[in-house]
């Protein structure tokens, strides 16, 4: 009995112990003991109780590589660093960021997204600005000018955008961005005809399918579908800006002439679009559920060939489709996606791309207050941009990942750009880093490619042969020349999309901004379904103007304003 | 289940001494965890309830931040999507509740009429199973089943009901029923073992003596079973009631989207939206602070209600 007791007793104590250990701090991350200068420039190698492990979160989508990747390790010893990124799964980036601020379990590093605001206004950054001085490579990164476009208002730099950054030569061969996509099957079919309207596109996306309406397995093909879920409905949402000859400024035009805000969700161009989208979903073009489709689910029916276009963002779905593509042979019957540069008018001036560099300024790369030695990680985010560390990172390891011929050249045999495509081996052996500062164009030799996809004989060889004859047949050395862009310079406010990522209900703007995104999300697909669009539209355009969108027109005109200097 | 919670009134308040306290030592630890428990996960949470009347920023902390009094209930309630929110909440709330709370019981009665022991088990425990799985697993069965071309659009067009598949989820009109019938088909089992539980305690010699009386199965049901287990119903009808604004976060997060947003948004999901996503904890936590009095006064409401009827109350 009175074992029992002092057992009873025991077990409850221990119930109240582990019940009251949920409250204590968390972890805090390891950190080298040792400050003597040690690394790169010395070319000594870390052993392993000296390597720093660091976190990252990124506020987007991405695959987890294994513990003791190969190349990981490899600029583990050489850098002395080692970062474990997580990603986003299943939230929106603003969500997934409020989620760590409200537990307050930062990473070391991380990269917010539409969230930066938020983590900048909780105070949790650790400024930039001593380090930028201190570190030539992350120096070198942007002009002082493009810098100046970092700092917040309390002075200080917080991130550093890590995309779209061209060092020397600019050696682009891709569009990653926006455009109408359409499977080069389809060109091939009608005999590389001219596209340039919406109109056109369609018609011929309507008589592809009447002549081929299934794939060779039966299933059915899809002319066209949409995404409309959570941040990535700007696939239904933003085609009018781009329709009507402008780049993507993201959330609203810009008229070079008047220097004025334009709201494009209201222009003529914006009705005559989304009356070309109810027309063809009601001749049955449009996939029936566009509107309810996860990302997941349009990825997975994207990966199936079956989806002959769509407007989309390159990055949005290239990278895993793909592969895909490659994976089940689809590559060789041309379901590969090449871009339209479409109006709503033949000969309208259009700039779907836009040449050169796009500085989004709104999000980037940040070291949070939670890093035990910041000098450490800044040292690391200076290392990255290393030449060595870069060609780790996006070629691979020499030798094995690609050769060297007589002039220097880096190139890969197919055997292993396969290889370097599988996703077992990205997993195990490949570490990018892809949210850490890097390069595009060409190398610090001269003469190679930073980024491989851009090298131009690595280019054209690891294309389908479908795709290589669609190039050939409109005399294109690259996705840009599929669209065909006007070459203009953008001003210094562009893209606009950066003030807008920025805001926060704080102001009655970005409370608008906020209530036009929800109108939007759930009037688009319904004036696309409607039966009496007219009757439609104008339901929509009730509602829109309820949000009060001339508060944020005018926050919008007025950060033009100050960043055309005006 | 009953004794448990019936409050007793005994005739003479025993006296507190030494030796009372003594004996009861063992006892009296146990409460006092639950009672420490309770008050740091219950209680000691509320004290955010301040930021529902500052304008809370993360870098000023609660003691920093600026006091703005009833502000931000008063956006709340100028917020069209906050009233319309509400109304999903409290719809759906009621529609889960009655049609989970009816189809346990009549499953429960249905279950125990079973002879076949083997058969019983075997159905009560494959029943029970969907309480298990996460909603993000059954949100994503029940997204595929009513997908154009899952299995629901496939019976329906082969049997000649419709002719196209149906999106169910572009839909405004499907979509509380759906989320209901999700709850239902994750929870009944679950829900009736409490029921079967408070049946197997009615006294068998009830029933022998309604047989002996030639009572048929239904007459027996209906006049020995359910007012055996109403008691149970009772007590778990005024809990479940305060949990009428907790309709649910989860399903209509997963199974939302932009066509239906309108009827599938909970108080849950623009808190979360507000919120978290757009950082304004003040505006979060007065929605929340919100739903916890309204669910207080819900509570109480039905408890009198009970209470009044002569019922099986709480408090």
């Amino acid at each position: 009995m009175k074992f029992k007791k002092f057992l009873a007793l025991t077990m409850a104590c221990m119930l109240s112990v582990a019940a009251l250990a949920g409250c204590g701090g968390g972890d805090k991350p390891t950190t080298g003991g040792s400050s003597e200068p040690k690394g790169l420039e010395a070319g000594e190698t870390y052993e392993k109780d000296e390597i720093v492990n660091y976190t990252m979160f990124i506020a987007m989508p991405g695959s987890e590589i294994n513990d003791g990747n190969e190349i990981q390790n490899i600029i583990a010893e050489k850098t002395g660093v080692k970062v474990k990124e997580t990603w986003l799964t299943g939230q929106s980036a603003a969500e997934a960021v409020g989620s760590i601020l409200a537990s307050g379990d930062l990473p070391d590093f991380i990269d917010g997204g539409d969230g930066m605001m938020q983590l900048y206004d909780a105070g949790v950054l650790v400024p930039w600005d001593e380090y930028i001085e201190k570190y030539p490579n992350i120096k070198e990164l942007y002009s002082d000018e493009e810098w100046e476009s970092f700092r917040q208002k309390d002075g200080h730099i917080y991130w550093a955008n890590v995309f779209c950054n061209t060092y020397g030569e600019s050696m682009a061969t891709g569009h990653n961005d926006e455009a109408f996509w359409i499977q080069c099957r389809v060109l091939e079919w009608a005999g590389y005809p001219e596209i340039k309207t919406l109109d056109q596109y369609f018609d011929l996306l309507e008589r592809y399918a009447a002549a081929n309406p299934t794939m060779e397995d039966g299933t059915p093909v899809i002319p066209y579908t949409m995404l409309c879920e959570d941040w990535r409905y700007f696939c239904i949402e933003n085609a009018p800006e781009f329709l009507a000859g402008y780049p993507n400024d993201g959330s609203v035009i810009v008229d070079t002439n008047a220097m004025k805000i334009v709201d494009y969700n209201t222009i003529p161009e914006a009705k005559e679009y989304f009356s070309i989208l109810n027309e063809e979903y009601n001749k049955g073009i449009i996939d029936t559920e566009f509107a309810t489709q996860t990302y997941d689910e349009y990825i997975a029916k994207l990966s199936t060939g079956r989806v002959l276009g769509m407007c989309d963002q390159w990055w949005d779905f290239a990278y895993t489709v793909n592969d895909i593509f490659v994976q089940q042979n689809l590559d060789d019957i041309g379901c590969n996606y090449v871009p339209l540069g479409l109006t709503l008018e033949e000969g309208k001036e259009q700039m779907w791309h836009v040449y050169g560099d796009t500085l989004n300024n709104s999000s980037g790369v940040a070291v949070t207050t939670s890093c035990a030695d910041p000098d450490r990680a800044f040292r690391f985010l200076n290392d990255v941009l290393d030449q060595e560390i870069h060609d780790l990172r996006f070629w691979g390891v020499e030798g094995v990942d690609y050769l060297v011929d007589e002039d220097g050249m880096y190139y890969r045999t197919q055997e292993m750009r396969d290889k370097w495509a599988d996703s077992a081996y990205q997993a195990e052996h490949r570490c990018v880093y892809s949210y850490l500062p890097q390069w595009l164009g060409t190398s610090h030799d001269g003469k190679n490619a930073m980024q491989p996809q851009e090298q131009a004989s690595e280019f054209f060889a690891g294309l389908a042969d479908p795709l290589v004859k669609c190039f050939e047949a409109y005399g294109a050395h690259g996705y840009p020349d599929m669209i065909g862009s006007v070459v203009k310079e953008t001003g210094p406010w562009y893209p606009m999309y950066s003030y807008s990522n920025s805001m926060t209900t704080e102001t009655p703007g970005g409370v608008a901004w906020t209530k036009m995104g929800e109108v939007k999300h759930e009037w688009l697909p319904k004036v696309v379904m409607a039966s009496n669009f007219d009757k439609e539209w104008d339901a929509y355009m009730k509602a829109y103007s309820e949000c009060k969108p001339e508060d944020f027109i005018a926050e919008m005109q007025e950060e033009l304003d100050r960043r055309a200097g005006r | 289940m009953k004794a448990d919670l019936k409050i007793k009134k005994k005739p003479m308040k025993e006296k507190l001494n030494k030796n009372e306290l003594h004996r009861q030592s063992v006892l009296l630890v146990f409460t006092i965890i639950f009672v420490i428990y309770g008050f740091i996960f219950y209680y000691l949470p509320l004290a955010g309830w301040i930021m529902g009347f500052q304008n809370y920023k993360i870098r000023d902390g609660l003691f920093h931040s600026q006091f703005v009094g009833f502000d931000k209930f008063i956006f709340l309630f100028q917020d069209k999507s906050f009233l319309r929110v509400i109304r999903n909440t409290l719809a759906m709330g009621i529609i889960n509740l009655v049609a989970t709370f009816v189809t346990a019981i009549a499953f429960a009665i249905l279950l125990n009429e079973v002879r076949n022991k083997t058969g019983k088990k075997m159905v009560q425990t494959i029943s029970y199973l969907p309480h298990f799985l996460s909603w993000i697993i059954v949100t994503g069965i029940i997204h595929d089943a009513l997908s154009n071309t899952g299995i629901i659009n496939e019976i329906l067009m082969n049997l000649h009901v419709i002719d196209g598949p149906i999106n169910f989820f572009a839909h405004e009109k499907y979509f509380w029923p759906i989320v209901a019938f999700a709850n239902v088909w994750k929870e009944t089992g679950w829900n009736a073992i409490i029921y079967l539980a408070a049946i197997t305690s009615i006294d068998p010699s009830l029933y022998e003596a309604a047989e002996m009386d030639g009572a048929g199965r239904w007459a027996k049901i209906k006049h020995i079973t359910l007012p055996g287990i109403r008691p149970t119903i009772m007590i778990l009808l005024v809990m479940n009631v305060g949990n009428v604004l907790n309709a649910g976060f989860e399903v209509q997060y997963l199974l939302g989207n932009g066509l239906v947003r309108k009827v599938s948004e909970t108080i849950d999901i623009y808190v979360l939206n507000w919120g978290v996503s757009q950082s304004d904890y003040s505006l979060g936590t007065a929605a929340g602070i919100f739903k916890s009095v309204v669910a207080i006064i819900l509570i109480i409401i039905a408890n009198s209600v009970a209470k009044k009827s002569g019922e099986e109350h709480l408090f």
